[in-house]
């Protein structure tokens, strides 16, 4: 946290002069670009030393990018994965959300599926994909079990977390103000743990990510996940490694955006207090 | 669907027949192996990185890019290039772990006070002890935290590599079971799984506890 206050700081410094500017520029971005170079560049004589020709390296993928972007076939794989994503995380936000807060707020329904949650969390999710495509086929429906199973634990118990951790004097004022419970729980518990809600859809996303290609690739249902899937089989790698780059700008992109919006909309509350 | 009895039934005759404690062999040393290499190379490079200031703020945002990556997608590309031989299955598992180990150890190495090294150096501390008095104390509650994280990437890690490379251990039996569709062995297979992921898991946060005593 330091320095990203350091940084606001000297963005504030770098309004008011050029120095801090220039000085942000070597300190930090230089350093930055410079290795983003070299590794690339080691990459890239590795890979024309030792790989065969088929081998992505970042000329040939860079070269495939246009390519790659303009055909229909992955427009409709991202599409789909993205959608299938999207339903998935809806899904697991919205009986995640619930069961949290019902977990964080009754000790006895807690008390009763708190070894279960905890139990599912800690089961690797890849491992129900074989029992989900005896149950539900090799179609979209398994990709999108695979998702929900993937995402609902981490946001039921980041909800609880935040639920149970509501302070007292806010339930006290509720009480005496004689809100109903449901009224309590969806206009003092739900918003006091946003944060945590934050912070379990930014695991759940990168989970769900993973959930929705790993099921591509087991039951080769059409999406991102097979499309890199088959092109690398058919020695396309350059094209499967441009679907590679998607999906960590994908996985990057959520984690940046949730970092912002806990900052822009609960500025307050600092993420490292909670991840210790 | 299938009754906890026909599992559990199921799973003695797979106890019993011997060939699951092979099985349970084999992952486990695919598991350490690839486990072990990401903390031998992850806890010197985050280390390396919290003195090195320059070498740091140019690496981070890779780290950052590589910990939000889903390592899965990488497995076609091992699985063409290396084959199918232990050696692959070992660099998945090692890419699962690798990424929260360096990231949480950076993350540390980001928060140490300059005062804390400033005081050393102003006590002419060498470089050696400035690592093993102020360095490495500060920063292992942060690794440790990555280390749990580690443990269950590992895990999923290990599974992966079992599913989609050369399969064995205990993916291959759950494979095994669902592609004969016997639903009660890959019921016993995933119960056996998330018991040793409840339990890796609780070690982690055991070893992460034990560390984070001195944090703050």
């Amino acid at each position: 946290m330091t320095e990203s206050t350091m940084n606001a700081s000297l963005t504030v410094g770098a309004a008011r002069s050029g120095v801090a500017l220039s000085d942000r520029l070597r300190t930090t971005f230089m350093p930055r670009l410079l290795t983003g170079f070299v590794i690339l560049l080691a990459w890239e004589i590795v890979v024309r030393a030792f790989a065969p020709a088929y081998v992505a390296k970042p000329t040939t993928v860079i070269m495939a990018i246009p390519r790659v972007i303009a055909d229909p076939a992955f427009l409709r794989a991202t599409g789909t994965t993205l959608a299938a994503v999207a339903e998935g995380l809806a899904i697991a936000l919205i009986f995640g959300t619930i069961i949290g807060l019902l977990m964080g707020r009754s000790p006895m329904f807690e008390r009763g599926i708190r070894h279960y949650v905890n139990g599912f969390y800690a089961v690797p999710m890849i491992v129900v994909l074989p029992l989900f495509s005896l149950w539900f086929g090799y179609s979209g429906a398994t990709r999108i079990a695979t998702i929900i199973f993937a995402a609902i634990f981490s946001i039921i118990i980041n909800v609880a977390d935040g639920a149970r951790s509501v302070p007292r004097e806010y339930m006290e004022v509720a009480r005496s103000f004689r809100s109903g419970r449901l009224s309590t729980l969806v206009g003092i518990v739900l918003p006091s743990s946003m944060p945590y809600l934050l912070a379990g859809i930014r695991l759940a996303a990168g989970r769900a990510l993973i959930g929705a290609v790993v099921a591509e690739f087991f039951i080769s249902v059409g999406g991102l996940g097979y499309y890199i899937l088959y092109n690398s089989r058919s020695y396309h790698h350059n094209e499967a490694f441009v679907g590679v780059l998607l999906l960590a700008a994908f996985g990057v992109g959520f984690e940046l955006l949730v970092t912002w919006a806990t900052r822009r909309f609960m500025p307050w509350y600092r993420r490292d207090e909670k991840t210790s | 669907m299938v009754p906890l009895s026909e599992t559990l039934v199921r799973l003695w005759q797979l106890v019993s027949g011997g060939q699951f404690i092979t099985q349970l062999i084999d992952s486990t040393i695919l598991f350490l192996s690839g486990f072990v290499l990401a903390l031998v190379v992850g806890m010197p490079l985050g280390l390396l990185l919290a003195r090195v200031r320059v070498l740091r703020i140019g690496i981070e945002p890779y780290i950052m890019i590589l910990y939000a990556t889903p390592m899965v997608a990488l497995i076609p590309f091992i699985l063409s290039l290396m084959g199918f031989g232990f050696a692959p299955k070992v660099l998945v598992v090692f890419l699962f772990a690798v990424f929260p180990v360096l990231y949480n150890t950076v993350e540390g190495a980001r928060s140490i006070k300059p005062e804390l090294i400033e005081v050393a150096k102003s006590y002419r501390s060498s470089e050696w002890a400035l690592w093993r008095e102020v360095m490495l104390p500060y920063t292992l509650p942060y690794t440790m935290t990555g280390v749990r994280q580690a443990i269950g990437r590992a895990l999923v890690g290990m599974v992966a590599a079992e599913f989609f490379l050369s399969s064995t251990g205990l993916g291959q039996l759950i494979m095994g079971a669902s592609q004969n569709f016997d639903t009660a062995g890959v019921f016993a297979s995933i119960l056996v799984i998330g018991l040793i992921g409840v339990g890796l898991m609780r070690l982690g946060l055991k070893i992460e506890q034990h560390f984070a005593r001195w944090r703050n």
